[in-house]
């Protein structure tokens, strides 16, 4: 049996590592002799099997073909439905799981306990949401792990540093900058910032539309009409961008059946340009990160770059000339975060990681100084604290006779509570008769996977009620549906 | 919803003039700052200037509150408590909220594109 395992399971490629007996992580090839498979399922019309990787990827009909389901991970609502079965985003990441556990199994034995990496910025949904991935495909999660910590680890093992060290990790599907400190083998966290919609999906999407405007000024009609041509238009976009990498110019020849051929002509130059506000965000990310934790770009040490995005020259260009010094790459910018996370399963004691959310309730908060009042979320666990922890905060009822005591869970920093997700609600019946400004205490403790339970003490009559976070929606499978689900899944034909 | 919290809890936050009827709801509370009552953001909503005519789609500026007159490191400021805002409702649970972000986060980049050297 493999002792110690990671997974990536990220928006576009999914990797498997292992710890080998030499303490060095190495990745498990699938079936198909791919390193990393990609995070693509199809749907077979004819045949009972889910297709998963590159030949759902490449040679499935895109109507029946799911991509980057991890983008839904955090949506309650959101399902896939195919031939009339509704398919939620945790049952198709398990269909790729399912296929790396098979397969990888077969090379290094049985594959029970996972770490499974995850973006720094995931909510505590797509948190519950890709653990119940692992548990349809057979999987326990041992533990969850941001990626940037992951790769981080795997670069300290790697490269040996000691000191301040900056993650910039741009995948396919987010960003995630985290910071931290490396003292031999012991990593302390000190912060994690991660952005929606910035990465190499986002990039490719923005050539696209060059493209789709070269050929309609060339033919005077539209590139694409359908799905299957757009996706045809979108691997090209993707190798034009690799090309790019590398190339000060690109030549490419599109077309469809209908309206002919066009000459695509792509400059490094006019490409830079068009992801020049993503990477401004990127960098306002950079900042907000060190805002978090009251550093500046000097204080650190290491700039330390992951995902295939950073192989973007425009990506380093930013970083220097915002750090005054140039990045290093991980060296395996692709694989650097599933190496991590089996690394990660071994020495995952001498990892400190911190909450990344901030997590409180809806208070009536006044100000006695200046009369102001009003509803706010109000902290009780801030971002940035040591986890696991657990924190309480005292409240006050405001008015006499209460009989239900209504606490919300909200999930974020901003005082604002429209800025803010609710995620949970705990009720406690009170005694009658009783006066305003009764002491309630609200603890909410949060795991070594990010999850968070919360209760709730009403200190005079000392009852108290306690949940863990649940969430409810279309995309949202039940215990009882995971178990019965779970068990269907195992059964099909995934190759 | 919010009656219902209106209902049930309350925390005062004070200083030192904090009246000593609610001595008890202040106890275990962290000071509030007048800048957290208003938001965090630093700026009145009285600041925002609207300099856009009827008919025509608000400049980035209007839409991030930004007045013209502020000093560059304000407009700095603004610009970042307004990125951790919409960065952070850019995974809210609400689909609306969600839409309503990435417009946000695009006037934010291009005003500060516009006043600040580019990257």
């Amino acid at each position: 049996m493999a002792e110690y395992v990671g997974i990536d399971l990220g928006t576009t490629l999914t990797g498997l590592a292992w710890l080998k007996s030499d303490g060095n992580p190495e990745i498990v090839p699938n079936g198909d002799g791919e390193r990393l498979t990609p995070s693509v399922v199809y749907f077979d019309s004819h045949e009972d099997v889910k297709l998963v990787g590159s030949a759902a990827r490449d040679g499935g009909d895109p109507e029946r073909t799911v991509y980057q389901i991890k983008r839904h991970m955090d949506d309650p609502e959101h399902f896939v439905e195919i031939d009339g079965r509704k398919w939620t985003p945790s049952e198709i990441s398990a269909l790729i799981l399912s296929k790396l556990k098979r397969e990888c199994s077969r090379i290094i034995g049985d594959i029970d306990d996972v770490v499974i990496t995850v973006p720094a910025n995931f909510n505590e949904l797509a948190r519950k949401s890709t653990i119940a991935a692992a548990e349809l495909a057979g999987m326990k999660v041992r533990r969850l792990v941001n990626e940037p910590t992951a790769a981080a680890i795997y670069y300290a093992h790697s490269h040996g540093v000691t000191g301040r060290v900056l993650v910039f990790d741009m995948g396919g599907g987010t960003l995630d900058v985290t910071i931290l400190e490396v003292e031999g083998d012991n990593i302390r966290i000190l912060t994690s910032e991660g952005a929606r919609h910035l990465g190499g999906g986002n990039i490719d999407d923005m050539l696209v539309e060059i493209y789709a405007d070269q050929y309609r000024q060339q033919v005077k009609a539209g590139l694409f009409n359908d799905e299957r041509q757009r996706r045809r238009v979108l691997q090209a976009a993707e190798d034009a961008k690799k090309m790019l990498s590398k190339l000060q110019r690109v030549n490419d020849t599109i077309g469809n059946d209908t309206d002919g051929i066009a000459r695509i002509d792509l400059s490094r130059e006019q490409f830079e340009k068009t992801i020049s506000r993503l990477l401004t965000r990127a960098i306002m990310l950079v900042e907000q990160a060190l805002d978090g934790v009251n550093l500046q770009p000097k204080d650190i040490e290491h700039v330390v770059l992951v995902g295939g995005s950073t192989r973007i020259p425009k990506v380093k260009s930013a970083l220097e000339k915002f750090f005054g010094k140039p990045p290093k790459s991980c060296g395996n910018v692709d694989e650097a975060v599933a190496l991590g996370a089996a690394l990660f399963a071994k020495k995952s004691a001498r990892v400190q990681e911190v909450c990344n959310q901030s997590y409180g309730t809806l208070a009536y908060i006044v100000n006695a100084r200046t009369g102001e009042e009003g509803v706010q979320n109000s902290i009780v666990i801030a971002k940035n604290t040591p986890i696991p922890c657990s924190m309480t905060q005292v409240y006050t009822t405001s008015e006499p006779n209460e009989r239900r005591i209504e606490v919300d869970i909200t999930q974020g920093e901003d005082s604002d509570p429209r800025y803010v997700d609710l995620i949970g609600r705990i009720t406690l019946e009170v005694p009658p008769n009783r006066p305003a400004g009764c002491e309630v205490a609200v603890t909410y403790s949060y795991d070594e996977n990010q999850r968070v339970s919360a209760r709730v003490h009403d200190k005079s009559s000392g009852r108290s009620e306690e949940i863990a976070v649940t969430y409810k929606g279309a995309g949202i499978l039940s215990d009882e549906e995971l178990l019965k689900r779970g068990s269907a899944l195992r059964q099909l034909r995934i190759e | 919803m919010f009656k219902k919290v209106f209902q049930s809890f309350s925390r005062a936050f004070g200083s030192k003039d904090t009246k000593p009827s609610v001595p008890q709801t202040i106890r275990n509370a962290p000071a509030l700052t007048e800048e957290s009552i208003s938001g965090k953001t630093g700026l009145p909503e009285k600041d925002v200037v609207k300099r856009d005519l009827p008919g025509r789609s608000p400049s980035p500026e209007s839409i991030c509150g930004i007045n013209l007159k502020m000093p560059k490191y304000e407009i700095r400021k603004r610009l970042a408590v307004l990125y951790r805002r919409y960065n952070r409702a850019a995974s809210s649970l609400d689909a609306k909220m969600r839409a309503e972000s990435e417009m946000m986060l695009d006037a934010i980049v291009k005003v500060r594109e516009k006043y600040f050297d580019p990257i």
